[in-house]
């Protein structure tokens, strides 16, 4: 293992706690502080995958884990990001897309067909002939993907989330995030802080650069984060990655947990009055020949290898850089020990006069505006081919470490999730914001900033402003922070070079997919000619490093192309960015999982229940049969003979009262709502504005203007709004409520059922004083009040009884007890189901499509045609389809083989398709297998036969005859005994 | 001939998708929107119509809305007579359109596997199984075990929110490259003269006595005696521009990619009760989507919401994804009618002004067919007899068509 450098005071590491990790089957030692890819380069491992297309062996590149480079298999999972997760005791670390081992991967020949593999090349190969395109494509399919995942792969670990609301959330603590935090934390508001790495500091964190007066910038990061430690109205979260910027200030991110947490991953989901985005810079790659051999790396990787992880990163650099940032990076690394052979600096001038005297101190070799072109090697980096500019001269150099980068890219990600307007600046060349969100606010490197102390006064201006969009009172700071900010150096020039001289085939723009620049040409020479096609053709940005490596580069690339071949148009547009900005595991998004079941007041009565076999239905859980017969024989034939009881709580229910509550009920029903008596329910029907039905109840007209009613299961979420939208031009004084979860129901049904109801009801239950239809209200064992309707869904003798929930088991209790000498019983949805199909009734969305009218269901009788004054939602529709032919109808039938019905679903047809059947059903009470069936008019007369055509069934068919229903008691007498 | 595995490297001439020209003052047709739709029209049209003098408008770039946007998914398991036999010849389209086009398509004849968590979904799974038997499509209604057996990482356990109670396979369906559609059909309008014209902005339509006359853009007017409004989350505005007022709410539909993954899941799954999709694509990614956010809305947002409840459903029903990380989240619009069918209409009202939109979330399964239709409609004049059903006039007549069999719940009430 390397040693690693001692008495940094930058160093992150724990030398004391000695972890290991498993790769390849043998065990390496790592320490605490170390990422997985840390501890791997420290044990001199240097190749930790192959690449996508050419399986290029590829190492660390970048310790903010934005290439895939550095996924690999950790515990199981697939593309763990390893430059950025924690080593933990014990890991199980395996390379990904080796064929063979990483060092030799047999496939790595594909490397030297790239002539044959342009952008795009799987468009035109393998189709021809078409026959031989399943075999190419599963050839295609294995080779393509990253990281392999078992299928009997089961996420250990907890996951939580967390939904924190807060005044200012900060997105990012360095230096410009902590002082906006702690500029915000001042005001005394609630202050969230989000920080991807383990601890606060950004860029601050591993230089020793000074800040003033000898106080080295690592030691101002630190001073900074104590500030923040100290204040408890900021919450700090560290390991925290910003993932998504949702409308009105909703940032979502997820954070691991360290050992200490209770959690290993967590989802948060945060509410922000205001935001302050001070996410920084990452690096802009350089691009050249073999620009990702293992051994090349960024500026701020090799840099914090040192100082964060005390680990040098070769012994012999070069380094090829685009900015100040690079050259005092090789100043540092030399003094720490790194053999720095060359600094090569693309710019020619414009460097801080304060390093060219370090590197001439160091007798460090600088080249003014060279750049490096090729990196030689086998396998790893073994030499760099620098070059001036201009192509002219080059120089070899041997090194075993390239450090390199073009520039900066700010991470402006959240900024372009936030719909900042966003435009390109020639002089930072970075995507600045040019408008910016209400309560959304920018500081630090994002603006362009490279002075440490523009930085950090930029960060308290935006932490001030998001104070003020709080309603802090700091206009006075505000003003103070301004004048600073005037004083203080303004945004840097930045570097504009993309690429150094030379014409290679290998100089990737993306790693993640193998993209060169020449597949970038390749498109445009196509045709492609917009930055999001050229993105989508070449593929470069689409894989696991969402587009970070090649984001900023691809449209410098492309406009500098388009320019060369006349294309006059110069913006340079930058690609769309997409949540979540960090890959995010589904396990950490799903968090616990919660399961929202809805109950029925009857739920745990119901779970009690002999036999219950519930059912999921949408929310709720109700019980489908009492038994394992699923033909539910016994609760069928219990309700006809004697009595039976079902939960129907889940029905709508409604309380609508108020001087106009009459005309919204005549709007919304078809029926006539102004002549409901007292003590009766009317039954309706709403139709939409096509005339197809899509509810039916009851009304109940409780006393002057005030009404309960019914809808069914499915519309009890949908009601109220319904009202409102069809009443909403109309000045109408009227109140709703939606009771239904505070009202539960049963139904009691059957020839026994008055008997049932009377050993309990303070009430004469005779036909004459509540007959069929009627309403009452009366208590039961003297204290639960009840609301009475006998009504007859399932054909027989039955009372819906409506109940405060609270009250619901008490009940059902009760009337279990009294109907015991009745045999009482339980019946559940399908039996509910056959028996309201005996007698007829509907079901919407069984029997009914969306197109499907009150006629087409023979449900005229419920539309009064004289209310026209109500505009009554769906009236007009009704009188123009009255009569039109060619509709579908809902029929009854009775099968030809009694004992067969034919499956739900299957279709009705002569030569094409010409209805299917809603519900059909062997009918214990009638010996027959009856049902009902949409069909073609002319299907629908009684006596038709239909030809039914069930899956399966190839030239076979079942047969049945159109009979009118109810099939079962067609007088009504069972219900109004 | 021999076989041209490698047809690039026998190819004599660069083949371009894109070609610039400048906008002429007249063409024989204008199709407004470089989609799908669009461009098979267009193609269409110069190949089997002889109609070459054709400008295709794009405000954005080609494949910009929904043909970009959409989660690649073909099958034809539709619910009506009606949809059925189109979907159908979509399908079969695919072979031979990557064949003409000489662009590989990539048609993935995965199978489709579309979950049942209650009897009455499998009740409405039965439907559509028999329909599409009595058309000669295959499809079948599977128990619980067997789709296990078919995609092996269900869960068909108990545990699940909603259990799997059984499914319904249709082997024919797949998935297709969306983009390499819009890059071949577009390169194939390329190759026959046709201009596409992106970056380009309809702003009026004019009409005189009843005729269509020219199309305004903020290049220049057109004089043009054709108009096709393929304009997807779009067309209502084209169509307001003639004064047709379409029946149309649009919303927005999510969508989602994993990281890239060696293969592990080959079928298509879809599941009702989790409102869920899921599909492998060839490069790896695990492509999810399904339900669009409830309310009518022109943005192209995604939401927090979603992405999280599309991890919930795919981890109840794919256990092992949980090791999986989701990659990029994105929106479309998806143009809704009343009954879930698209309008395909033209020459009524207004002579010359054609429509084909209101696909809702269904307009990629069979956008090349639909194409092929819409040339000859606009090429003769005639309403081909597939195309007569999806008449706007339905509307006017309250006749929806039976798609689906709920009311949707996609209105401004909502």
């Amino acid at each position: 293992m390397t040693p690693r450098l001692k008495d940094l005071p930058t160093l992150r590491i724990n030398p004391a706690t000695k972890l290991s990790l498993t790769y390849r089957g043998r065990r390496y030692g790592g320490m605490a502080g170390d990422t997985i890819a840390t501890a791997l380069h420290a044990n001199g491992i240097r190749i930790f995958s192959r690449s996508l297309k050419y399986h290029r062996p590829r190492g660390l590149y970048s310790l903010d884990g934005e290439s895939s480079n550095c996924l690999m298999e950790v515990d199981g999972v697939p593309n763990v990001r390893s430059a950025v997760t924690q080593l933990q005791d014990g890991m199980i670390v395996k390379p990904q897309n080796v064929v063979g081992t990483p060092e030799h991967d047999f496939m790595s020949f594909v490397d030297k067909l790239d002539r044959f593999l342009p952008a795009g090349f799987y468009y035109h190969y393998f189709h021809r002939p078409y026959k031989l395109w399943p075999f190419f494509q599963n050839r295609l399919r294995n080779a393509a993907g990253l990281g392999r995942l078992n299928p009997s792969f089961r996420m250990k670990g907890h996951f939580d989330e967390i939904y924190p609301s807060t005044d200012v959330c900060v997105i990012g603590a360095g230096p410009a995030g902590m002082h906006a935090a702690l500029a915000a934390g001042d005001q005394g508001l609630r202050v969230i802080l989000l920080e991807a790495r383990p601890w606060p500091g950004g860029f601050f964190d591993y230089r020793s650069a000074e800040y003033s007066h000898d106080i080295p910038l690592h030691k101002r990061a630190r001073q900074l984060a104590d500030k923040i430690g100290e204040r408890e109205n900021i919450r700090f979260f560290p390991n925290t990655n910003m993932i998504g910027f949702y409308a009105k200030n909703l940032i979502t991110a997820f954070q691991v947990g360290k050992e200490s947490d209770p959690f290993d991953e967590r989802y948060i989901e945060i509410r922000a009055e205001s935001v302050v985005v001070a996410t920084g810079c990452i690096e802009r790659p350089m691009i050249f020949d073999h620009n990702e051999r293992p051994g090349v790396m960024q500026v701020n990787c090799a840099h914090r290898l040192a100082r964060t992880y005390g680990l040098l990163p070769g012994k012999r650099a070069v380094f090829s850089v685009g900015d100040d940032l690079g050259v005092e990076a090789a100043i540092d690394l030399s003094d720490l020990g790194l053999n720095v052979l060359c600094v090569a600096d693309a710019r020619f001038d414009g460097q801080a006069s304060s390093l060219l005297e370090g590197l001439e101190k160091r007798n460090i070799l600088f080249l003014r505006g060279w750049a490096v072109s090729k990196s030689h090697g086998n396998k790893t980096l073994k030499k760099a081919t620098l070059c001036n500019i201009d192509g002219m001269m080059s120089r070899d150099f041997t090194c075993d470490v390239l450090v390199t980068s073009a520039g900066l890219t700010p991470a402006a990600g959240p900024l372009f999730l936030a719909k900042a307007k966003m435009s390109y600046d020639y002089f930072t060349n970075f995507f600045l914001p040019e408008a910016l969100p209400p309560k959304v606010h920018v500081a630090g490197r994002l603006l362009g900033l490279m002075d440490s102390l523009s930085i950090e006064v930029s960060g308290r201006l935006a932490g001030l402003s998001a104070a003020a969009d709080c309603g802090a009172p700091v206009q006075n700071h505000l003003r103070d922070a301004r004048e600073e900010m005037e004083q203080l150096p303004g945004p840097a020039r930045g570097s504009k070079l993309v690429q150094a001289p030379g014409s290679g085939r290998k100089r990737f723009i993306c790693f993640d997919e193998d993209v060169t620049i020449k597949n970038i040409y390749q498109a445009c020479d196509m045709g492609f000619d917009n930055v999001e096609l050229v993105k989508r053709f070449s593929t470069a940005g689409l894989g696991p490093g969402q587009g970070n490596i090649p984001g900023h580069n691809l449209p410098m690339i492309l406009a500098q192309y388009l320019q060369k071949y006349g294309d006059s148009s110069t913006t340079i547009l930058p690609t769309t960015i997409r949540p979540p900005l960090v890959p995010t595991s589904l396990a950490t998004y799903a968090g616990k999982c919660p399961d929202p079941v809805k109950r029925t007041p009857l739920h745990e009565t119901m779970e009690k229940t002999p036999g219950a076999v519930f059912r999921r239905v949408g929310p709720l859980k109700r019980v489908r049969y009492f038994s394992n017969d699923f033909t539910c024989r016994k609760e069928i034939e219990n309700v006809r003979n004697n009595v039976g009881i079902i939960d129907v709580s889940t029905l709508g229910k409604f309380r609508i009262f108020g001087p106009e509550a009459l005309k919204a009920l005549q709007r919304v029903y078809v029926g006539d709502m102004s002549n409901i008596s007292e003590g009766k329910v009317k039954y309706s029907a709403m139709c939409n504005e096509d005339g197809c039905l899509i509810d039916d109840g009851v009304v109940i007209k409780r006393g002057d203007n005030d009404y309960y009613f019914t809808s069914s299961t499915n519309r009890a979420d949908s009601t109220v709004e319904w009202i409102r939208y069809h009443s909403r031009h109309e000045p109408w004084n009227f109140c709703m409520v939606n009771l239904t979860d505070a009202f539960g129901a049963v139904n009691l049904a059957g020839p026994r059922s008055r008997d049932v109801l009377g050993m309990i009801a303070d009430k004469d239950l005779s036909n004459e004083s509540f007959p069929y239809a009627g309403y009452r209200e009366f208590k039961i064992k003297g204290g639960v009040p009840i609301r009475a309707m006998r009504l007859g869904f399932v054909g027989e003798l039955s009372y819906e009884l409506h109940v405060p929930a609270s009250y619901m088991r008490t009940v059902w209790d009760l009337l279990l007890e009294a109907g015991k000498p009745f045999d009482i019983m339980p019946f559940g949805l399908e039996a509910q189901n056959v028996l309201r199909l005996e007698k007829g009734h509907v079901i919407i969305g069984q029997e009914t499509e969306i197109r499907t009218t009150l006629h087409d269901l023979g449900l005229e009788f419920l539309w009064h045609r004289e209310k026209s004054l109500y505009k009554t939602v769906g009236a007009p529709a009704l009188s123009f389809t009255e009569h039109q032919e060619g509709r579908m109808k809902l029929v009854g039938f009775k099968m030809e083989d009694p004992s067969r019905p034919p499956k739900d679903g299957s279709v009705i047809v002569d030569t094409r398709i010409r209805g299917h059947v809603c519900t059909a059903r062997y009918s214990f009470t009638l010996g027959e297998s009856i049902g009902l069936a949409l069909v073609h008019s002319d299907l629908a007369d009684i006596g038709t036969c239909l030809e039914i055509f069930e899956d399966n069934m190839d030239e076979k068919r079942l047969y049945a005859t159109v009979v009118p229903t109810p099939f079962y008691d067609p007088e009504g007498k069972r219900l109004r005994m | 001939m021999a076989p041209r595995i490698f047809s690039r490297l026998t190819r004599k001439k660069k083949q371009r998708v894109l070609q610039r020209h400048s906008l002429k003052g007249s063409y024989d047709a204008v199709i407004i929107g470089g989609g799908l739709h669009g461009l098979a029209t267009a193609y269409f049209l110069a190949k089997e119509r002889g109609m070459t003098d054709v400008a295709v408008i794009e405000r954005r770039y080609i494949g910009f809305g929904g043909s970009g946007r959409n989660t690649a998914i073909v099958r034809a398991n539709q619910r009506t007579k009606e949809n059925l036999p189109l979907y159908a010849e979509g399908l079969e389209l695919w072979p031979k359109l990557t064949d003409e086009l000489d662009f590989n398509l990539m048609f993935f004849n995965c199978g489709n596997l579309n979950l049942a968590h209650s009897e009455a979904a499998l009740g409405s799974m039965r439907l559509l199984v028999a329909s599409a038997q009595f058309h000669g499509i295959k499809s079948e209604i599977l128990d619980a075990k067997q789709c296990k057996e078919i995609v092996p990482i269900l869960d068909i356990s108990d545990r699940l929110t909603y259990p799997i109670m059984g499914g319904m396979y249709h082997p024919p369906g797949g998935t297709v490259r969306h983009d390499a559609v819009v890059w071949g059909l577009a390169q194939g309008v390329t190759n026959h003269g046709v201009h596409i014209h992106q970056g380009t902005e309809v702003t009026g339509i004019n009409v005189h006595k009843g005729r269509v006359v020219s199309v305004e853009t903020d290049k220049g007017a057109i004089s043009t005696p054709l108009v096709l409004n393929a304009a997807g989350g779009y067309s209502t505005l084209i169509s307001a521009m003639v004064g047709i007022q379409l029946p149309i709410h649009v919303l927005t539909i999510q969508a989602m990619v994993t990281q890239p993954l060696k293969p592990i899941l080959h079928h298509v799954v879809s599941s009702g009760g989790y409102h869920c999709y899921a599909n492998q694509t060839l490069k790896g990614e695990i492509a999810t989507g399904a339900h669009m956010d409830p309310w009518p809305n022109y943005t192209t947002d995604v939401s927090a919401h979603y992405i999280k409840h599309q991890a919930e459903a795919l981890t109840e029903l794919m256990p092992c994804l949980k090791g999986v990380k989701f990659m990029r989240s994105w929106a479309g619009l998806a143009d809704m009618t009343p009954d879930m069918a698209p309008i395909i209409d033209g020459n009524d009202h207004i002579q010359g002004y054609f429509m084909d939109c209101g696909w809702g979330y269904f307009g990629f399964k069979s956008g090349a067919v639909i194409g092929k239709y819409m040339a000859e409609f606009m090429a003769t004049g005639r309403y081909p007899d597939r195309l007569a059903p999806f008449t706007l006039r339905r509307y006017e007549d309250h006749r929806l068509m039976g798609e689906i069999a709920n009311p949707v719940n996609y209105g401004p009430w909502n």
